[in-house]
């Protein structure tokens, strides 16, 4: 057995070559579930010896020269959203506590035949909106780096599974940033990809026109062999791009030099001014990227608070709009935040809806035209390190805009990643975006500034 | 962000989503309601006529 924290990169590499075992892997992941769950909360659900069997015929796979590619054998879990066959899917809600859907969703089905050994469901905000929640069936997910802090979300289990090494890798949703705030808080990387690259056929939706699906691991180059498997056309998704799919580790290794980076300063120093701890990692990171050969300016869009004001309203009416028959019979059956937030969706206008989405098309212009003289844009996935999970969060999301929302607004693909930790040791985060469909481009800068960080060789003490 | 439209009128407004609110979650949400004003305001419906929203119909692919 390798270290207790092999990467899926390293993992697939290992079992490639025969010295490591699926089933050794898998059980080495459920030890460490048995020993942490009680205090992580990560999982709501473990699926013990189904992973067990699929570990169990990944291993004969790959003795008999057949593994069906680096997947094959990688233990990972899926956000409680995400369609299970015969297993409960619950999107963390009293609402659905006894759902148990016919068939997987199309992201959990090709992660399967990859081969990846599915351990469980993970916790989540109640359908993927409404926390931290002490309110529902199952507690909130507790960050590794410090349980006191929250993880962020909505893919709250994941960011704690994947940064605990209780799984390699998992899955997240992102409507509003629900990949990329886990992935900042828990220290990790996260990928919301292009709108359309992954099928959400099979997710409990929050908002159809924001909704992604990507994935989450503790590198960037694990989110390219995630993304691979679960990329592609669905046709069962009407939001999804009939494209090929390229391969995302092609330029994994290229480096940075000449590559053109963006930086929206004013988005974090003048709109939502960050603290000082995460300016300066933005600013170190900045460097690291310079001494490789990176060209760096500046780049103006409109304020963070006009994409804020676009996302909030288009999620909350069109979330309502899914919610209104249960919210309407059976508004204490859900959560308290969830419920109170999604009251506001009731008491928007239809004309105020067609207006943000007018809006949203001239954010969308404006974004394209930056990408047009850059290569990448940068900015804070989150304005500081995770807060405590018991500080007073339920309507932060509508006083102060976020960072990740722009990118649900356009659809533009974008990469939550490590920077560095605060003196206290909670992990610090950044934001790259890039071009729709150019994920790998992501993948390539983000890849090169982990490579030439320390940041992936620390681990939580949890 | 303080709420503009006044707590009587927005029980109308509350009223008509059909919501069984009692009186404690609708003074909650009316006080967050200031923060729906303020998204609408940064909105805003100047723009040219013919601007098309985000989202459109595409009659061979639907």
């Amino acid at each position: 057995m390798m270290g207790p924290f092999p990467t899926i990169s390293e993992a697939s590499a290992q079992i490639a070559a025969r010295k490591l075992s699926p089933v050794e892997l898998t059980r080495h992941c459920l030890d460490r579930i048995a020993t942490l769950n009680p205090v992580l909360h990560a999982f709501i659900r473990r699926t013990e010896d189904r992973a067990l069997a699929e570990a169990r015929a990944a291993e004969a796979r790959v003795m008999a020269g057949a593994a069906k590619g680096p997947l094959d054998g990688i233990p990972i879990a899926h956000k409680d959203i995400y369609n299970t066959a015969g297993i409960a899917t619950t999107a963390h809600s009293k609402l659905l506590q006894d759902h148990v859907p016919a068939a997987d969703g199309t992201a959990v089905r090709r992660l399967a035949e990859a081969g990846t050994v599915m351990l469980g469901k993970l916790a989540t905000h109640e359908f993927a909106f409404g926390g931290p929640s002490f309110d529902l069936p199952w507690p909130p997910a507790r960050n590794p780096w410090n349980t006191d802090h929250f993880t962020g979300g909505s893919s709250s289990g994941t960011g704690a599974a994947v940064a605990a090494g209780l799984i390699l890798g998992g899955t997240g949703s992102d409507t509003g940033g629900s990949i990329r705030g886990p992935a900042s808080f828990c220290g990790i990387a996260g990928i919301k990809p292009t709108y359309g690259l992954v099928s959400r056929a099979g997710i409990q939706p929050l908002s159809f026109s924001l909704d992604h699906a990507g994935p989450m691991a503790w590198t960037v180059e694990d989110c390219a062999m995630l993304l691979q498997a679960m990329a592609g056309h669905d046709a069962a998704d009407p939001a999804s791009a009939d494209r090929a799919v390229p391969d995302f580790s092609a330029k994994l290794r290229q480096g940075v030099r000449g590559l053109r980076i963006g930086v929206i300063r004013h988005f974090h120093e003048v709109d939502v001014p960050v603290a000082d701890t995460t300016r300066q990692g933005i600013e170190a990171a900045l460097e690291v990227w310079r001494g490789l050969g990176a060209e760096i300016r500046d780049v103006t869009l409109s304020p963070l608070t006009d994409y804020q004001a676009v996302g909030m309203v288009v999620m909350l009416a069109e979330a309502y709009a899914v919610h209104e028959p249960w919210l309407k019979t059976r508004f204490n059956d859900y959560g308290e935040i969830f419920r109170d937030r999604m009251a506001l969706g009731g008491m928007i206008r239809a004309a105020d809806y067609v207006q943000a989405l007018r809006r949203r098309r001239e954010l969308w212009a404006e974004m394209k035209a930056a990408l047009d003289s850059v290569d990448i844009l940068v900015t804070a996935s989150t304005s500081s390190e995770a807060p405590r999970i018991d500080a007073a969060l339920k309507w932060v999301l509508f006083t102060t805009p976020n960072f990740t929302f722009p990118c649900n607004v356009t659809g533009f693909p974008a990469l939550s990643l490590c920077c560095g930790f605060t003196p206290a040791g909670l992990p610090l985060s950044l934001q790259l975006i890039a071009r729709p469909f150019d994920e790998a481009t992501l993948f390539r800068a983000g890849h090169a500034y982990e490579q030439a960080t320390p940041w992936r060789g620390r681990r939580p003490a949890v | 962000m303080k709420t503009k439209i006044s707590e009587a009128d927005f029980a109308v407004l509350a009223a008509q989503t059909g919501l069984r609110l009692t009186d404690a979650q609708r003074r909650e949400i009316h006080a967050a309601y200031g923060t729906i004003e303020a998204m609408l305001a940064r909105i805003g419906s100047e723009r040219p006529r013919e601007a098309e929203p985000a989202l459109i119909f595409r009659a061979e692919t639907e």
